[in-house]
């Protein structure tokens, strides 16, 4: 049977390995949905437009923005977000080097930073400056100038 | 930033899809949403049905057909086109310049079907598709046809895919030798496009086709000649491109005059078609 | 990273200060936990969405409500008529014209520019408030609009009745004999017209409050992200008819300020106004888009007719200049933009007699406010094209005319002519700091080897100064009758029961570390690892941790905010060591405090006491006290830095206390071809005194580098003549990426400030080195094509073409007069 349109929609989606049924709008944006519905206040919006970045999430394994798709889109996805990547409260190394670093300041972008970063490292474990500048490209900063931030990454590449 | 209140279905497969978008006044499909949710947010436009195509696995392929065409589902995303063994073989310039489209997260989401139906003037793949001679399947409630890049962009988001249909595909030519380039100037490093020029030299000539200077990607025709048994040493181009600027009628706004802009498609043409007839190896 | 630290001259006790140690506030911010004033939620709260004038200047004919009203889920709207009726208008700094301005939170029978709210609707979810929002019906009736400055001058149309000119203020500052020294010049050189341009910092997180109102005390809280609320209720309390003490301001984490956050009390009257109506909690979170067209924009302005004398030998002796401030459609804090340059009058030279007619003017464009480097960048970038045009016009060396002109290490402290002091630094010496990293002594071989490839390169120096720690009184430069002067700012230390050390302060942080550096200076005055000191987060007006003027701006805190710190954290340190010296029965001064633990110098181990037995007697086992004896091991201290008073005729006084040195070099290389620009080689050399944590330093300088590269190279507020903004998203204003950032390379001096309670200066401003450098490598690299002047200080590829067209026509901009 075909599934007829409708302005709401029942999702079911992994968040942070945690199964999540919910009936959603379908112009609810994945970034509302996360941060409203599912209170993981750690996603953050910056723009209105999809240049900033700071509402980065993995979907399926990809960065992604999340003020960029629908929430209807990520039923049956799995989706970690920042919240998602220490587990327990222990910090990965990425986000033990963005304290060594001094990788942020207001700590706005770090979220979205940190999961742009995380999915580089999990493809490239040993990336040059040259490829982090790229995978960060879509996260902006307002405060660092990106110095640090790209020198946390490279740091991690270097001591895995 | 918020949305209006819209239908929303995500059909099983292309009929569907196509049954649902003929069926649905006001229907948009939806592909990787990097444009078209972004436009709602702004609510410059509001569909009142998003026809969502993520499961319709059959156009996320990347293959070639029976006639040796590279053929791209109108869902391959801008990531799956640059790890493609197929694109690298028959047609490279397809992965660099989609490498070079936004940011690993757009890139990740967007779509080749998206970006064409968009039909935005600063958008990477028309003039690109326009220069590889690409062809573009669009299925109906009544069937399949197929149109060139030049049928196919009709105006500023406006392309040969009428209501009720669906692009399905893209077919483009291997590369056989010939080269391909890509040129342009952009508002910082891999931003929106103020003019680019793709060019493609091969057997039959040079086709060279500009971006952000008219609604649709404008062909170059006059330069082509020009380049017409062309050695391609640099004096050549720069001479061909002569007058190009003149030839055209480029917008102005914030990031250039119309008159710059006539001036950077001469440069980023020159620089496309230096580039394209560096890369030929069949020469 | 190449880091140049030169020997610190300081004698300070070093400890924790000094160090780099890892910031506080990361762990929760890394893993998402930080609390950004969205994320806080109420019960039963409403949403609010701002209707917004579609037009720069209208009249509002009508406003109808109703639709908006029969949705489903709308709890209510107000209109400029309501706020007319319940609100005052704000409080104008000015003298008149200017300060007959009637400013009102929202637009109140016309609109000013494109984006001024004109009606706010409040409904259950973001989404239904901006469905509502598009159903009010608003009626305009378009007046003349006025994009231009020099236009607005004009009075043709005038944006206030109530003023009836557009001319918000004007003044001439008259220092030494300009026309004596351009009568006794070798040269005068003639500059007709400079720009600096509209572009801020656009801080990630944009403006918003969560309000509520408290209908039996008539307190309204508002968690929110002002980062200077003692201001803004000083602008909000009299507006809403009600006493400072009915604010209550709250923030958390605030993702970014600039200065961009200081004038939210508009948008934040109307939240306090539809809380109280609706009697619940009510939200406003602004989006990128409104930030951009309506809220905070950095001050625009245009030189004039300058005329600068210079000896034969390459020395300058002046200047005069007309300046024309661009403020938008409302002066709000602006008016203080007319005086705060003076801060740094003479940019870092010795020149004596400097004349500036300054005017500022309304537009209908967004109104301005503070914006990183405020209102001292726009002059110090006018000393700087002044120097490097002169450079260029005379043949003189770059680096050779700055070190001639620079004011010298051993005249300090300098008064500058306007009564200023410069407290310490060396400027030919970050000078040299800077050259050695740039390789300077290879520029023009690589300018032959840029020139093989068919590139133009360019070196251009940038020298500012970040004046620190406002002196309020500058105000009455502007209005005599303005009762303000000094500065101040408070904090508070305790020991509690269990032996925590915890600590506030007034200053509203947005990321520059504050807890840590705070603890830091704590630790050391307290003896005690700075985990053990906890600097609570944000601010709070119940905690009673402010002063009047508290906030993070004005490149301060290493001053004022430390200051305070570190004064509580002396006084708790006496408290302690007056109970251990009486718990101990050993005099005070054989009292030590270290590792946590008060005890007697080489006394035996058991002569100790832990923190928490300190704390524990004083708060819970207090019985035995003599009763003239009440250490409490709880104070409150306002460090209040002495100025003086400002001398309104002369136009001169101590305007701000510290001044930190930033020394820039930039090597670009144009794409002459596309006007394109490259940045291939940077350095910034900082001078701030004593560094409290010289990674948190180093991080202010990257950021404002990359503020000043944004600026210099692309991100622009651009109207046209309708008065739209073009450049309304981060499409269209592009800030710098992680791609188009350079490689930073960076250098650090210390002079230590004799004024300051650390030895620290202020320094987070920087004073948009990046702008003058990048300007300056510019036209240096277009002297082989053309010979072209910069004339403005955003130079995005278009602008960098015609200038390679049209040489000519920024050459016609000056005139050399020699004798």
């Amino acid at each position: 049977m075909m599934d007829a349109p409708a302005r709401s929609r029942a999702i079911s989606l992994e968040v942070n390995g945690e199964q999540i049924e919910m009936e959603v709008q379908a112009r609810r944006l994945l970034v509302h949905f996360i941060r409203d519905d599912l209170g993981l206040t750690g996603t953050h919006v910056g723009c209105d437009t999809g240049n900033c970045g700071a509402c980065t999430i993995h979907l399926d394994g990809e960065p992604v923005k999340s003020c960029m798709a629908l929430a209807v889109q990520a039923d049956g996805a799995k989706i970690r977000t920042v919240e998602g990547l220490a587990a327990e409260g222990e910090l990965t190394p990425l986000q033990q080097a963005f304290n060594t670093h001094h990788a942020l300041q207001c700590g706005y972008c770090t979220p979205g930073m940190l999961m742009s970063a995380t999915a580089l490292l999990e493809r490239t474990p040993h990336p040059t400056e040259e490829e982090v500048r790229y995978a960060l490209q879509g996260n902006l900063c307002r405060c660092t100038g990106y110095v640090n931030i790209v020198e946390a990454v490279i740091a991690v590449g270097g001591s895995a | 930033m918020l949305l209006r209140e819209v239908d929303y279905a995500r059909p099983a497969t292309v009929e569907e899809a196509i049954s649902l978008l003929a069926k649905y006044e006001g229907a948009r499909p939806l592909a990787g949403g990097q444009t078209i949710v972004n436009v709602m947010k702004a609510r410059v436009a509001a569909p009142d049905v998003l026809v969502d195509l993520a499961d319709l696995d059959e156009l996320r392929t990347i293959g070639f057909s029976s006639d040796g065409l590279l053929e791209i589902g109108a869902m391959v995303t801008y990531t799956q086109l640059m790890g493609s063994s197929e694109v690298e073989v028959a047609r490279p310039i397809l992965a660099e310049v989609a490498s070079t489209i936004a940011d690993v997260q757009v890139r990740n989401r967007g779509t080749v079907g998206g970006n064409v139906c968009v039909s935005d003037p600063t958008n990477h793949l028309p003039p690109l598709l326009t220069t590889l001679g690409a062809t573009f399947t669009i299925q109906g409630g009544s069937g399949e046809r197929t149109v060139s890049a030049e049928e196919f962009f009709i105006g500023v988001y406006v392309t040969a895919v009428g209501e009720g249909e669906l692009l399905t595909k893209i077919g483009v030519p291997p590369s056989s030798g010939s080269g391909d380039g890509f040129a342009g100037v952009t508002i910082g490093k891999h931003g929106t496009y103020i003019v680019n020029a793709a060019a493609t030299i091969s057997g039959d000539g040079a086709r060279i086709a500009l971006g952000c200077v008219g609604a649709t990607p404008v062909r170059a025709t006059a330069m082509e000649e020009r380049l017409a048994g062309s050695d391609f040493s640099e004096e050549s181009i720069r001479s061909a491109a002569d007058g190009l600027g003149a030839s055209l009628d480029p917008p102005s706004d914030v990031h250039g005059s119309s008159d710059f802009r006539r001036h950077l498609a001469e440069v980023s043409a020159v620089r496309a078609v230096s580039q394209a007839a560096e890369r030929r190896t069949g020469a | 990273m190449t880091t140049v630290t030169e020997q610190p001259t300081t004698t300070l006790k070093r400890g924790y200060v000094g160090q780099s140690i890892p910031r506080k506030e990361d762990r929760r911010l890394v893993q998402g936990l930080g609390t950004f004033f969205d994320d806080v939620r109420r019960h039963g709260m409403g949403y609010v969405h701002f209707v917004r004038s579609p037009y720069a200047h209208a009249k509002i004919v009508s406003i109808d409500v109703s639709k908006a009203l029969e949705l489903e889920g709308v709890y209510g709207t107000i209109t400029g008529d309501e706020v007319a009726i319940h609100t005052d208008p704000f409080f104008e700094m000015s003298v008149e014209p200017g300060g007959n301005i009637k400013d009102y939170a929202l637009a109140v029978g016309r609109v000013r520019f494109m984006g001024e709210p004109v009606a706010a609707v409040c409904a259950a979810t973001r989404e239904l408030a901006r469905d509502a929002a598009d159903l009010v019906e608003v009626d305009y009736d378009p007046l003349p609009v006025l994009v231009d400055a020099e236009e607005s001058l004009k009075d043709d149309v005038v944006l206030h009745d109530d003023a009836g000119s557009n001319v918000v203020w004007s003044g001439v500052f008259n220092w030494g004999d300009v026309d004596e020294a351009l009568a006794e010049a070798d040269h005068v050189v003639k500059i007709d017209r400079l720009h600096f341009h509209r572009f801020s910092s656009t801080p990630l997180e944009c403006a918003g409050a969560l309000v509520e109102y408290d209908k039996g005390t008539g307190e309204w809280t508002l968690t929110c992200n002002h980062q200077m609320p003692g201001v803004g209720a000083i602008w909000m309390a009299p507006a809403l008819r009600t006493g400072i003490d009915k604010l209550r301001f709250v923030t958390h984490d605030i993702g970014g300020g600039f200065g961009n956050k200081i004038c939210l009390h508009p948008q934040y009257v109307v939240l306090c106004l539809m809380a109280r109506k609706l009697g619940r909690p009510v939200q406003w979170t602004e989006w990128r888009t409104d930030q951009h067209t309506a809220n905070a924009h950095g001050n625009e302005r245009t030189f004039l007719d300058v005329e600068v004398a210079v000896k034969a030998d390459g020395t300058m002796t002046g200047f005069k200049v007309k300046a024309l401030d661009d403020c938008g459609a409302f002066p709000r804090y602006e008016p203080l933009g007319c005086i705060i340059w003076a801060q740094v009058t003479p940019g870092l030279y010795g020149w004596r007699n400097i004349q500036v007619d300054f005017t500022q003017v309304c537009t209908n464009k967004s109104p301005v406010s503070p914006n990183r480097g405020y209102s001292r960048m726009q002059h110090l970038w006018l000393t700087e094209r002044i120097i490097d045009i002169v450079a260029t016009e005379l043949g003189l060396d770059p680096v050779d005319v700055r070190k001639k002109n620079y004011v010298k290490a051993e005249q300090m402290p300098y008064e500058t002519p306007n009564g200023c002091f410069y407290d310490s630094g060396d400027y030919a010496a970050a000078l040299d700091i800077a050259l050695d990293l740039i390789d300077y002594g290879s520029i023009e071989q690589r300018r032959k080897e840029a020139a093989s490839r068919g590139k133009l390169l360019g070196f251009g120096i940038g020298s500012t100064l970040d004046s620190g720690t406002n002196n309020f009184g500058q105000s009455t430069l502007l209005n005599p009758d303005l009762q303000f002067s000094g500065n101040n700012e408070a904090a508070s230390v305790k020991l509690d029961i269990f032996g925590e050390v915890v600590v506030t302060i007034g200053t509203v942080p947005q990321g520059q570390g504050h807890e840590t550096t705070a603890a830091q200076v704590v630790a050391d005055i307290l003896g005690c690892p700075p985990e053990q000191v906890n600097v609570r987060r944000g601010h709070d007006t119940w905690f009673n941790s402010h002063a009047g003027f508290s906030g993070t701006y004005a490149s301060q805190f290493a001053f004022t905010g430390l200051g305070a710190v570190k004064g509580a954290a002396e006084l708790v340190r006496e408290d302690m060591i007056q109970l251990a010296a009486a718990v101990l029965q050993a005099p005070a001064e054989a009292i030590e405090l270290a590792d946590g633990f008060a005890r007697i110098k080489d006394g035996p181990e058991e002569a100790a006491l832990p923190f928490m037995a300190l704390g524990a007697i004083v708060n819970a086992n207090n019985a035995f006290f003599p009763p003239d004896f009440n250490p409490t091991l709880n104070h409150r201290y306002v460090c209040r830095p002495n100025f003086g008073m400002v001398d309104t005729e002369k136009k001169t006084g101590q305007l701000t206390l510290t001044y930190a040195t930033q020394i820039h070099a930039a090597l670009v290389e144009i794409d002459p071809e596309t006007g394109e620009v490259e940045i291939v080689d940077y350095a910034a050399v900082d001078d701030c005194g004593v560094r409290i944590n010289p990674q948190i330093v180093e991080g202010q300088v990257h950021g404002a580098t990359a503020h000043a590269i944004g600026a210099a190279l692309s991100e622009e507020f651009v109207y046209d003549e309708e008065g739209t903004l073009l450049t309304a998203n981060f499409y269209d204003y592009h800030v710098p990426h992680a791609m188009d950032m350079p490689p930073l390379k960076t250098g650090a001096m210390e002079s230590p400030s004799p004024v300051a309670p650390l030895g620290a200066k202020g320094m987070g401003e920087g004073g948009g080195g990046g702008i003058h450098c990048i300007g300056a490598a510019i036209q240096d690299a277009l002297q082989a094509a053309g010979k072209a002047i910069v004339y403005t200080s955003c130079n995005p590829p278009h602008r960098v073409w015609s200038m390679l067209q049209d040489p000519e026509a920024t050459r016609a901009n000056v005139e050399v007069v020699s004798k």
